[in-house]
């Protein structure tokens, strides 16, 4: 077989541009440490979402000092959980997977970017250096209202970022000269130790608590108001621990309901 | 002849052994040239500029080699 | 009585019919898929919105579907045609037979065709909006996936038609080299045959059956695998009939020959063993499969732009050697030698070039991570534009112009109307697929009928989103106005009366011909028993590796769109056809070798 000189260089230089190709590639792979979505997470099932640990409640959580996971679902046609907060300065490690057909969850913009198929979890760990806010969009065709599929990715702050929930269970009627209480719940699912306040307000009046919550614990800050300083009518209530806040009406009455009546 | 492919104006037939074919290597070469930087600038400037990329922990990488 | 012309319609009259029905077929296609692509171009870029949000995917099920599954392979089954019976220079071995192929053809496609269209009404209950990908738990009317069978078994007939008249010819010429066109043919339908076997299993074992209700559920991973599995070399099904165009009639049109045989050989071999085994690279980015094998996906992938890098050099080489010999001169100078002014040439370089173009955004695919750049983004509908929506599709167009006039015995109706449509083509196709290139570098996705969101907007470093919705919208026109000038020039041909004064039917000499070709490059057998086993490697592990962890039927899932009522009517009807089918094939004879 006679092939031409010329021929023969294109050959080798072809040969040169394909083996580079795949240097390249894998020197993202080793030097860089780029690495695939592959088959490291069991199945599961996705009628079962319900029942899994990790997606029964899709949300972000924090498994190291700077490490989080976060447990994403996707399905006709939006993403949970949304948005999801994760502070910069941290390595995500996210767990995606359908409930229903073929997803994707991209992250516009960026490199973050996996097909999401019912049955699989897609796993992709990720370094947030810098705070931002950025759009999630399902790239594969899921259905009629695939375009409407969008979810949102926030990176804020590392100092802004907590993972503290407010719950607030009070008193929603009281009678005259007795005592109101308000019940402050709050967890700290993160894990380092939280300091904070807890502040009521009623009334135009200020009440504080310092509180310490460890790592993944619930405390409970309770409020007592002498209902008689307040007097009958309606008061309204704020409770505020950092940014987070909840507020009800606090009813004053004369005489609580007959049925409280015939018990004394 | 015909209309329809007009049998292009040969002036001279050129065979295998007198021809070199050293403007395809030109072109071609331009070619090469081109894919080689685009290359450079997809990989490194668009795709590594893109922040942030999955990596993986230190596992995964080895399970590459 | 003596002939003037000695035009293919003229020898083979009867095979000329039956490329004038693939033509036809392949240019409805067309026609259909261009306004559906119009209509989704609009669309998407929001200057004209006529249809609802949620019927975009039906158009854009309609616009893959016409124009990768009918236009491109009713096109490249009449060239085959062509080719074989030329380059072997005998007609068909039996003529119904072709006919026979060609009507399972099309029977399929109008199956599958109906079942999509009618998605567009709620007057039926049938509906096949999945995309041409058909990804499960996305469910089809069952009449979607039997059109596609039929349309695919249709091929696969054609396909022995051609080995047919090879084996023919060859018991009467047992020395001879196989023609090249011929032997590209015949590869071509080997690298085929290996790589339905996907699609088949897809279809016939889990979603058929599925969409009629026999099974209860399918894994979504493995029929997306086994999908991949055809979807890749699908492309080169579509791609190896152009490259024939190039490397058989563009020379020719060039005014030089083919500059080496040998080397084409060598191209289709490389083609045929290595198209299958890389379908994985479409599943980069897939959970459940692991790196490994997508890396082996990878190096096979690269090393498949080795025929194509080849084939680049061969065929500018040879189009330089038409131009030296119309007397061109210099390092470029002799580009101005070539004749320009023919469509038929115009079009096919300009279709090369653009593939040359698409050998850019084709590397950057290949590439296994930085697949999280490009992945399902427009960027990848701006690279398949240009593949078989330009090096495919426009090389098709132009090759019209000369085949037109082969099979219909008539002139050609305007050679300027024509230069004018494949420029325009190259024009259009320019502003729309280098938009999309760009839009999705900005992370802006594929399929989706409006790309603008709520809760954020896509960020453009250089120009903006405006601008390139708008080069979108523009190329799109283009591309449609071009559209109808090729139709008006079928349609004019179409009209002319039978002209005696046409080109005879040749296709290009070679400078380096057959007998420096090493005779092991027609060792059909050879070759694919090595594409066999390179499939093997490929593929046993992965799909293994899917089954074990997702069960060969899957978790339990809903179908969707839920099933429909007409569905027990099919499932019905196709019974009993595949029962009759088998009562008058095969049970007589069982029957009488059980008696
Ligand atoms: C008038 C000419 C054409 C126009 C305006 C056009 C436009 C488009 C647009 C805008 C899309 C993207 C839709 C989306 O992802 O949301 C698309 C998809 C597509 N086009 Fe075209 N196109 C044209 C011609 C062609 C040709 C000639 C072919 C192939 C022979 C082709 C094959 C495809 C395929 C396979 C898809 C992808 C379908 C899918 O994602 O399921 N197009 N086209
Ligand atoms: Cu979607
Ligand atoms: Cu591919």
């Amino acid at each position: 077989m006679n092939i031409h000189t010329y021929e023969k260089v294109w050959l080798i230089a072809a040969l040169v541009l394909i083996v580079g190709f795949i240097a390249t590639v894998t020197y993202g792979s080793v030097g860089l440490g780029i690495a695939m979505i592959d088959d490291s997470e069991e199945t599961v099932e996705p009628g079962e979402l319900g029942e899994d640990e990790r997606f029964a409640d899709p949300r972000v959580e924090q498994v190291g000092e700077n490490e989080y996971e976060a447990y994403v679902v996707a399905q006709t046609f939006m993403f949970s959980p949304d948005p999801i907060e994760v502070p910069a300065g941290s390595e995500v490690t996210f767990y995606v997977t359908s409930r229903d057909v073929i997803h994707s969850f991209s992250v516009a913009g960026t490199n973050i970017n996996t097909m999401v198929i019912p049955g699989e979890v897609a796993t992709m760990t990720v370094e947030f250096d810098e705070p931002g806010e950025y759009g999630v969009v399902c790239n594969e065709y899921c259905g009629s209202g695939h375009h409407n599929m969008e979810g949102q990715l926030h990176v804020v702050e590392e100092d802004e970022f907590d993972m503290t929930e407010l719950s607030v269970e009070a008193d929603d009627e009281v009678e005259t000269g007795d005592e109101a209480t308000i019940d402050v719940a709050v967890e700290n699912r993160m894990l380092e130790e939280l300091e904070t306040t807890v502040t009521l307000e009623i009334d135009g009046e200020t009440f504080g608590e310092d509180v310490t919550v460890a790592g993944g614990e619930t405390e409970t800050t309770t409020f007592t108001v002498d209902t008689a300083d307040l007097g009958e009518g309606d008061h309204d209530w704020t409770v505020t621990v950092d940014d987070y806040e909840d507020s009800g009406t606090l009813t004053v009455v004369d005489e609580l309901e007959e049925e409280d009546d015939d018990d004394e | 002849m015909s209309r329809l492919t007009e049998e292009p104006a040969q002036r001279q037939e050129i065979d295998h052994d007198e021809y070199d074919p050293i403007g395809t290597l030109a072109l071609i070469g331009l070619y090469f040239l081109i894919l080689a930087f685009l290359w450079v600038f997809m990989y490194f400037v668009e795709f590594l500029g893109n922040e942030p990329t999955v990596v993986g922990g230190f596992v995964t990488v080895v399970g590459v080699l | 009585m003596m002939t003037m012309s000695n035009a293919y319609i003229d020898d083979f009259p009867a095979e000329a019919k039956v490329i004038r029905a693939a033509f036809y077929s392949s240019f409805f296609a067309l026609a259909l898929g261009g306004v559906f692509g119009v209509i989704q171009t609009l669309h998407r870029t929001g200057y004209y919105r006529f249809i609802d949000s949620a019927d975009y995917y039906t158009v854009l099920t309609a616009h893959g579907v016409f124009l990768v599954i009918s236009f491109t392979i009713f096109f490249l089954v009449g060239i085959f045609t062509w080719a074989v019976t030329t380059s072997l220079d005998r007609g068909v071995e039996d003529l119904r037979f072709t006919w026979g192929w060609y009507g399972l053809m099309a029977i399929g496609i109008t199956l599958s065709g109906v079942a999509i269209l009618a998605g567009f009404t709620d007057a039926t209950d049938i509906s096949a909006s999945v995309l041409f990908t058909f990804y499960a738990p996305l469910q089809g009317h069952p009449m979607f996936y039997l059109g596609l069978v039929l349309f695919v078994v249709g091929t696969w007939l054609a396909g022995v038609d051609w080995f047919r008249s090879w084996w023919a010819w060859k018991g009467e010429n047992p020395d001879e080299r196989i023609p090249l066109p011929t032997f590209m043919v015949l590869t071509t339908m080997l690298m085929w045959y290996i790589a339905t076997l996907g699609v088949a299993a897809a279809i016939l074992l889990f979603l058929l059956p599925w969409s009629l209700g026999w099974i209860e559920t399918v894994n979504p991973l493995l029929t997306r695998t086994l999908f991949w599995f055809f979807g890749h070399p699908v492309v080169y099904f579509w791609l190896m009939p152009a490259y024939m165009m190039w490397y058989v009639l563009l020379p020719k049109v060039s005014g030089g020959k083919l500059f080496s045989d040998p080397l084409a050989r060598v191209v289709f071999v490389l083609f045929l063993i290595l198209s299958v085994p890389t379908g994985i690279h479409h599943q980069y980015l897939d959970p459940g499969i692991a790196e490994g094998f997508k890396f082996i996906a990878m190096t096979n992938t690269m090393f498949l732009l080795l025929p194509s890098l080849l084939t680049a050099f061969t065929v500018v080489a040879s189009m330089e050697h038409g131009a030296r010999q119309r007397g061109g001169t210099g390092y470029f100078g002799w580009l101005k030698a070539l004749p320009w002014r023919d469509p038929v040439f115009t079009g096919m370089a300009l279709a090369g070039l653009m593939f040359a173009a698409a050998g850019f955004s084709g590397m950057v695919n290949a590439g296994m991570n930085i697949n999280y750049l490009v992945h399902n983004t427009f960027w990848v509908v701006g690279h398949f534009h240009l593949t078989v929506g330009t090096a495919v599709a426009l090389t098709f167009m132009a090759v019209t112009y000369w085949f037109l006039p082969q099979v219909t015995g008539k002139a050609l109706w305007s050679r300027s109307v024509a230069l004018g449509q494949v420029v325009l083509w190259f024009v259009g196709m320019t502003f729309m697929s280098n938009a999309m290139h760009r839009a999705g570098l900005l992370g802006v996705p594929r399929r989706t009928a409006e790309p603008q969101y709520d809760g954020f907007e896509f960020e453009a470093a250089v120009g903006s989103i405006g601008e390139l919705q708008a080069q979108i919208a523009l190329g799109g026109i283009l591309l449609t106005l071009s559209l109808v000038l090729f139709f008006a020039n079928v349609i004019g041909t179409g009209l002319n009366g039978r002209s005696d004064d046409l080109p005879a039917n040749e296709y290009a000499g070679t400078l380096s011909g057959p007998e420096d070709a090493p005779l092991v490059l027609d060792n059909l057998k050879l070759w694919t028993a090595i594409a066999i086993v390179l499939v093997i490697f490929a593929y046993t592990f992965p799909l293994l590796s899917i089954v074990d962890r997702g069960g060969l039927f899957g978790p339990e899932l809903n179908p969707f769109p839920v099933s429909i009522e007409s569905v027990t009517l099919l499932a019905f009807a196709v019974e009993h056809l595949a029962v009759g089918a088998l009562e008058s094939l095969s049970l007589p004879g069982l029957l009488e070798v059980i008696r």
